[in-house]
């Protein structure tokens, strides 16, 4: 059995997964297939609060799996990233309140914001690095809520009320799950094939090492300012959801520090450069704030900071890198019986 | 006329803001660390100054040092108990960790103390010198002078203290101190704990000359790092002039652009000194561009 040091065949993902069998590799992709379909089934069954929960994990997932993109793979921990959720949102806002745009032409609205500020911003504030990239973004954030907040076209601090979906609340509730649902799946979609691209692997230079990764001949600039455009676009279609979904988009509310950084600890706890990690650490944290916003009501916040602390303590490289870890051991331990 | 009062108003304030700004200057520089909890230590400061001024009377300036006291004996214990146990610690996990305590501290703020806006009174308030067409309140005298006062008390201790020089050998090079006997985890929890110090007494100004709750310390951390970029990480000339930079900008602001852009003046100006220079007016190129 060939070990993690020395594999036979490419494959993707990190040095974990190219330990495990391809046995354990079906019995994975087995439990995300009947994962999935339940999941699907799941506005037969839910009643509406947990619907919108799930609907909420979802989206809180695709925002983090956005920021996985720029953060885990390219190493630019994008604090900031949702800023592009409010541009999204504000995009197909405006599109529809404004110009009495359809709801699909108002997400492309938000695309096309959202691709037009990271053309433009990304390759200056790409410049930098670490800490002064991710405050740098958050003052991005910060600003962009200011501007949209004091525009005319956008109503500023009063915000804007959208056209409400057609359908009962039901039906309308299961039409947000699903679209959040598929976005989910492209946006998994979208950073697998990342990861087995060539751009995937320039991102991954990049994290290890730019000036390696310059002199190997990447343009440095050009594949980081992708990688912040495809982050940036799914960040803006779950954005544009988002303002169908609550039929109201004001600054404070969409362009919020707290979901900025909320979404980054999601992306931490299950684990950077994963596929799944996103959406096991927006399962966590959801739940958790459900739990506390439930129960312990005056402390709701308090105690998510002292989650979050707890997280980085001690599960500093989230949960799916641990579960790797031991479950590697596991099929290692298993395997060495059958030598071949 | 109004251009010398609002640049009047910049200076004065800038007193208030450098002093802010040292304690996230120091952490940031000696440890590496942005102390995103900062804004909130700075508003437990007023806190405190509040609470003692108006149940017993003092004068709020005189309660800065209580301030202070407790801040470090905060700051070190979280440094000593929490932060230490990340030791290398990524530009991802300290930003997250102290964010989390941010939350913590203003869910604290907000149970002990409801979220009512406070502020602190003294009877001289509203009186104050007028210079030509310039009035400029005693408070503000005050403050801006204790705050340089801080400032300079915190280089004096930097430069001429045994425990001062440890820290900056602490910063220059972490094993070459320890090779000569510093205890660098003491000394990062002390630092932690001057620089929490630092904040709470800028709090006790901030409860004299603003009116705050317990969820306005974001904002103020915000002002703290576009200070210590503009100035110049790990050099506290530089948090005094970046102070004082802010102070004026923010309050010309004020003054040609629509009110709600204040904040945006800030951070415009931290984003143009990123890109075109990011190691601000007074610093060396620092740990993000090394560690990264």
């Amino acid at each position: 059995m060939q070990k993690a040091s020395a594999p036979t065949h490419r494959s993707p993902g990190t040095g974990a997964s190219r330990g495990i069998g391809r046995r354990a590799r079906l019995l994975g992709l087995l439990a995300i297939a009947v994962t999935a379909l339940g999941l699907l089934a799941a506005p037969e069954i839910l009643n509406l609060y947990w619907l919108r929960i799930l609907t909420n994990i979802f989206m809180f997932a695709v925002i983090a799996q956005g920021i996985n993109i720029i953060a885990g793979y390219t190493g630019y921990p994008a604090f900031g990233n949702v800023v592009f959720f409010g541009l999204g949102a504000y995009g197909t806002a405006v599109v529809m309140v404004k110009f009495g745009g359809s709801f699909p032409l108002g997400i492309l609205a938000g695309i096309g914001i959202a691709v037009l500020f990271t053309i433009i911003i990304g390759p200056p504030l790409l410049r930098l690095r670490g800490h002064y990239f991710a405050i740098a973004t958050l003052a991005l954030n910060e600003a962009t809520k200011t501007v949209v907040n004091n525009l005319e076209i956008t109503d500023g601090g009063m915000g804007l009320s959208l056209p409400l979906p057609p359908g009962s609340a039901f039906e309308s509730a299961g039409f947000f799950y699903y679209l959040y649902f598929a976005l989910l799946a492209v946006s998994i979609l979208a950073t697998y094939v990342l990861t087995v691209s060539p751009l995937g692997y320039a991102c991954r230079a990049i994290r290890s090492d730019e000036e390696a990764a310059s002199c190997s001949g990447i343009n440095t600039t050009l594949v980081k300012t992708i990688a912040w455009t495809i982050s940036a676009i799914l960040t803006s279609i779950a954005g544009g959801i988002y303002a169908y979904w609550l039929s109201y988009v004001e600054p404070s509310s969409l362009f919020d520090m707290t979901v900025a950084v909320k979404a980054f600890v999601i992306f931490l706890l299950g684990g950077a450069a994963t596929l799944f990690g996103p959406l096991v650490g927006a399962v966590f944290i959801e739940l958790i704030t459900t739990f506390t916003w439930s129960n312990l009501l005056s402390f709701h916040v308090g105690t998510l900071g002292a989650v979050i602390m707890a997280v980085v303590l001690f599960i500093p490289n989230g949960f799916i890198p641990m579960i790797k870890d031991r479950f590697t051991l596991l099929m290692e331990l298993l395997n060495t019986r059958k030598r071949r | 006329m109004l251009l010398a009062q609002v640049i009047t108003n910049g200076i004065l304030l800038g007193g208030l803001y450098a002093c802010m700004a040292i304690g996230f200057s120091v952490i940031w520089g000696v440890m590496n660390l942005i102390n995103l909890a900062h804004g909130s230590m700075i508003i437990i400061g007023a806190y405190i100054t509040w609470l003692i001024a108006t149940n017993t009377g003092i004068d709020p300036f005189l309660t800065i040092p209580a301030a202070g006291a407790c801040l470090f004996v905060i700051g070190y214990a979280v440094q000593k108990y929490m932060i230490n146990r990340l030791v290398e610690a990524s530009v991802f996990m300290t930003l997250i960790l102290t964010f989390g305590l941010d939350m913590v501290f203003i869910n604290t703020n907000i149970v002990l103390f409801t979220a009512d806006l406070r502020s602190v009174t003294v009877p001289y308030g509203g009186l104050g010198l007028q210079i030509g067409e310039v009035r400029i309140p005693y408070i503000r005298i005050l403050v801006f002078a204790i705050g340089l006062l801080l400032t300079f008390g915190l280089y004096a201790f930097m430069t001429y203290t045994r425990i001062g020089n440890a820290i900056q050998a602490t910063s220059f090079d972490k094993n070459a101190a320890a090779l000569v006997g510093v205890d660098t985890k003491k000394i990062y929890a002390i630092t932690f704990g001057i620089g929490a110090c630092m904040a709470g007494m800028a709090g006790s100004l901030v409860a004299v000359l603003f009116s705050f709750t317990p969820v306005v310390g974001d904002s103020f951390t915000m002002k703290s790092f576009v200070i210590v970029v503009l100035g110049g990480l790990g050099s506290i000339p530089g948090a005094i002039a970046g102070g004082i930079l802010l102070g004026v900008v923010e309050s010309l602001a004020v003054v040609v652009l629509p009110s709600g852009y204040k904040d945006a003046v800030g951070f415009a100006m931290l984003i143009l000194v990123l890109v075109l220079r990011p190691q601000g007016l007074f610093g060396k190129k620092f740990f993000a561009e090394i560690k990264g």
